[in-house]
C-alpha cells in the first residue's frame, strides 16, 4: 500500500468552557489511519468526538496538539482539500438556491466551469435521485432530501476521499439503501470512504473497517470481520431442511465433541420487510 | 471567489434588499413636491441636499444591515463547512462575502444616481419653462442670461465625487461590519457596534480638535489619536454633500485623498477580518 488517505497522528483537542476553569476534551491523543480505497466506519455515543475528528481531518478545525494529514498533505494546508469531498451532520445550505444552483455553485469553488460542470450536475442529481426536484428551492427540500443533496455536493469534484458524518440520518429505509449501495459503489471505483455513524447494522454492512471512540479515546479499531468474529463458532444457514436433518447434524456435531448453541428459524430483517413493502 | 461574490449578491437580491430603492425613490418624489413654492436655486439646493442625505443613509444601512447577518448565518447553519471543505481559503470566502455586498452597494448606488439625476433634469426642465414664460417681453440676451443660472443651479460636476464618496464610506461600513461580525456573538452586537462606530465616526473630527487643543502634540497624545482613528475612521471627512448641494468645487486632491482612505479602511478592515477569522474556532 502506498500512503493512507487519512492519518491522524497524536490529536488531542480541547474546548473551552465560557467562564469556566477546565476545558472539555474532545479528542484525546487519537491514532487513526484510513488505507486508500477502504471504508471506515466511526462508531461512538453521542459527543464521543466523531463530529470534531472529522472536522479535525478536513481542517475546519485546528487540533490543539497532533497533526492530521489527507493523502501525505497536511490537514491545514488549502491543498489538502482538492482530494476530499465532505457531507457535514445534517447540514444546510442556501436556503434560496435551486438544487441544480446549489450544485453549480460549489462545482464552481472547486474550480469546474463551463459544459463540464453542467454535465456534472445533471450526472449528480441523477445520483442522488433529485432530478425532479433540480428546479426546486431548497428551502422546501425535506431532510432527507437535504441529506442527497448534501451528498451530492461532496462528490462534486470527483475527490479521492469522501468523508461523511451520519451520512443516513434522516433519510427513509429506501434512502437510505441508497447511500449504501452508493458508498459500495464508491468503494468498487476506487474511492476511501470514511464515515460516522450511529446505525450499526448499516456500518457492519459498508464498511471494511471500524473504530469506536468512547469519550474521545479510540478504544477500538480494526477490520470489521476481526472484530466481530467469535473464535470457536461457526454459523451454518440451510433452506429446504427437514427436522430430521437438524437431529443428523446435532448428532454428528455432539459426536465430533461440539456443541450446538442454538437452532432456529431463519427471519428476515425488517429492513428487508419494509423494502418489500414499500417496492412500487 | 467569484463564485461566492455571485452567490452573495443572489442571496441579497433575492433577500429582497432592493426595496431600499423604492423607498429612495419615494422620497425624492414626495420632496420635489412639497418644494414647489420655493425659487427655483433653493429648490434646487433642498433637493441635492435631501437626496445627498437619503443615500448616505441608505447605503450606509444597506451596507451595515446586509453585511452583519452574513457570516453568522452561515455558521449556524453549517454551510460555512460545506464551502471550506472545498479548496477554498478563509481569506477568500471573506473576500467574496464582502465583493458580493459591495457589488449590491455598486448597483444600488447607480440606481439611485440615475433616479436622482433623472428628478434633477425633471425639475431642471420645469424650472427653464418657467423662466422662459415669465421672461417673455424681456430681451433675448437678459433670457439666455436667466436660462444659463438655471442650468448652473441644477448641475455641477461635483455630483459625481460628491455620490462617489459616499459609496466608499459604504463599502468602509461593509468591511467594518464583516470585521466585527467575525468575532461577534449575535447580529445584534454587530449591528449595535457598527452604528455606535458610525456616529463615534461622525464626531470624532471635533473630538481630535479639541483634544489637541487641550494636550498638545506630543507623541503619546498622536499614538493615541491614530489607535482612536484606527478604531473609529473620521466619518465625517466623506460628507462633502455640503459643498455639493452650495454648488462649491470639491478639490481634485481633497477628493482623491478621501478616496484613498476610504479605500485603506475597506482593505484594513479586511485583512483584519481575515487575521481573526482564520484563528477562529468553527
Ligand atoms: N465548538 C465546540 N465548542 C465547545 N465544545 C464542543 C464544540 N464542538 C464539540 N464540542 C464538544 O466536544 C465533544 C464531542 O463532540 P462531537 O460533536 O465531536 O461529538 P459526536 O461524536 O459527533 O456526537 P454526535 O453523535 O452527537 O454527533 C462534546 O462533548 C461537545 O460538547
Ligand atoms: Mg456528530
Amino acid at each position: 500500500m502506498s500512503e493512507p488517505a487519512v492519518a491522524v497522528t497524536g490529536v488531542t483537542k480541547t474546548f473551552p468552557v465560557p467562564f469556566k476553569r477546565q476545558s472539555v476534551i474532545a479528542v484525546r491523543d487519537l491514532n487513526l489511519q484510513v488505507e486508500a480505497g477502504q471504508v471506515y466506519g466511526l462508531l461512538g455515543p453521542n459527543g464521543s468526538g466523531k463530529s470534531t475528528t472529522l472536522k479535525i481531518i478536513l481542517g475546519l478545525v485546528s487540533p490543539t496538539r497532533g497533526t492530521a494529514e489527507i493523502f501525505g498533505r497536511e490537514s491545514k494546508e488549502v491543498a489538502s482539500r482538492e482530494a476530499v469531498g465532505f457531507l457535514p451532520e445534517s447540514p444546510y445550505f442556501y436556503k434560496y438556491l435551486t438544487g441544480a444552483e446549489t450544485l453549480r455553485f460549489y462545482g464552481k469553488l472547486c474550480g469546474l466551469r463551463g459544459p463540464k460542470l453542467v454535465t456534472r450536475v445533471d450526472e449528480l442529481l441523477e445520483l442522488v435521485g433529485l432530478t425532479n426536484a433540480r428546479d426546486r428551492r431548497l428551502g422546501g427540500y425535506s431532510k432527507g432530501m437535504l441529506q442527497r443533496i448534501g451528498l451530492a455536493q461532496a462528490l462534486v469534484h470527483e475527490p479521492r476521499l469522501v468523508v461523511l458524518d451520519e451520512p443516513t440520518a434522516g433519510v427513509d429505509p429506501v434512502g437510505s439503501r441508497e447511500i449504501r449501495d452508493l458508498i459500495l459503489d464508491l468503494k468498487r471505483r476506487g474511492i476511501t470512504v470514511l464515515l460516522s455513524s450511529h446505525l450499526l447494522d448499516q456500518v457492519q454492512e459498508v464498511c471494511d473497517r471500524v473504530g469506536i471512540l468512547a469519550d474521545g479515546i479510540l478504544v477500538r479499531d480494526g477490520p470489521v470481520d476481526e472484530l466481530l468474529a467469535v473464535e470457536n463458532r461457526t454459523e451454518v444457514v440451510f433452506e429446504n431442511g427437514s427436522d430430521e436433518l437438524g437431529q443428523q447434524l446435532e448428532t454428528l456435531i455432539r459426536a465430533a465433541g461440539g456443541q450446538l448453541i442454538e437452532r432456529r428459524k431463519s427471519r428476515k430483517t425488517l429492513e428487508r420487510l419494509f423494502l418489500d413493502a414499500t417496492r412500487k | 471567489m467569484a463564485a461566492i461574490t455571485a452567490n452573495t449578491l443572489t442571496e441579497l437580491t433575492r433577500l429582497k434588499v432592493f426595496y431600499v430603492l423604492l423607498l429612495f425613490a419615494l422620497v425624492l418624489i414626495g420632496s420635489s413636491i412639497f418644494m414647489a413654492r420655493l425659487t427655483f436655486q433653493q429648490e434646487f439646493q433642498v433637493l441635492k441636499d435631501i437626496s445627498l442625505g437619503a443615500m448616505s443613509i441608505f447605503t450606509s444601512l444597506l451596507a451595515i444591515v446586509a453585511t452583519a447577518r452574513m457570516l453568522p448565518q452561515d455558521i449556524e447553519d453549517r454551510t460555512v463547512y460545506t464551502i471550506l471543505a472545498k479548496p477554498v481559503p478563509r481569506f477568500e470566502y471573506l473576500v467574496g462575502k464582502l465583493g458580493g455586498v459591495l457589488l449590491l452597494l455598486t448597483i444600488t448606488t447607480l440606481i439611485m444616481t440615475a433616479l436622482f439625476l433623472a428628478v434633477l433634469s425633471f425639475r431642471e426642465q420645469a424650472a427653464l419653462a418657467e423662466t422662459t414664460r415669465q421672461m417673455a417681453g424681456l430681451p433675448q440676451e437678459q433670457l439666455t442670461e436667466a436660462l444659463r443660472a438655471v442650468r448652473a443651479a441644477t448641475f455641477n460636476a461635483d455630483l459625481i465625487p460628491g455620490i462617489s464618496v459616499l459609496f466608499l464610506k459604504a463599502c468602509l461600513l461593509a468591511s467594518l461590519t464583516l470585521f466585527i461580525s467575525t468575532f461577534a456573538t449575535t447580529n445584534i452586537f454587530t449591528v449595535v457596534v457598527t452604528v455606535f462606530i458610525y456616529f463615534i465616526g461622525h464626531l470624532q473630527g471635533t473630538a481630535r480638535e479639541f483634544w489637541l487643543q487641550e494636550h498638545g502634540g506630543s507623541w503619546i497624545s498622536r499614538t493615541f489619536l491614530a489607535v482612536v482613528a484606527l478604531l473609529f475612521p473620521d466619518l465625517q471627512l466623506f460628507n462633502l454633500a455640503d459643498e455639493v448641494v452650495t454648488g462649491a468645487a470639491i478639490p481634485l486632491e481633497i477628493f482623491l485623498k478621501t478616496a484613498a482612505l476610504g479605500c485603506f479602511y475597506t482593505l484594513i478592515y479586511l485583512l483584519l477580518a481575515t487575521a481573526v477569522f482564520n484563528a477562529r474556532e468553527l
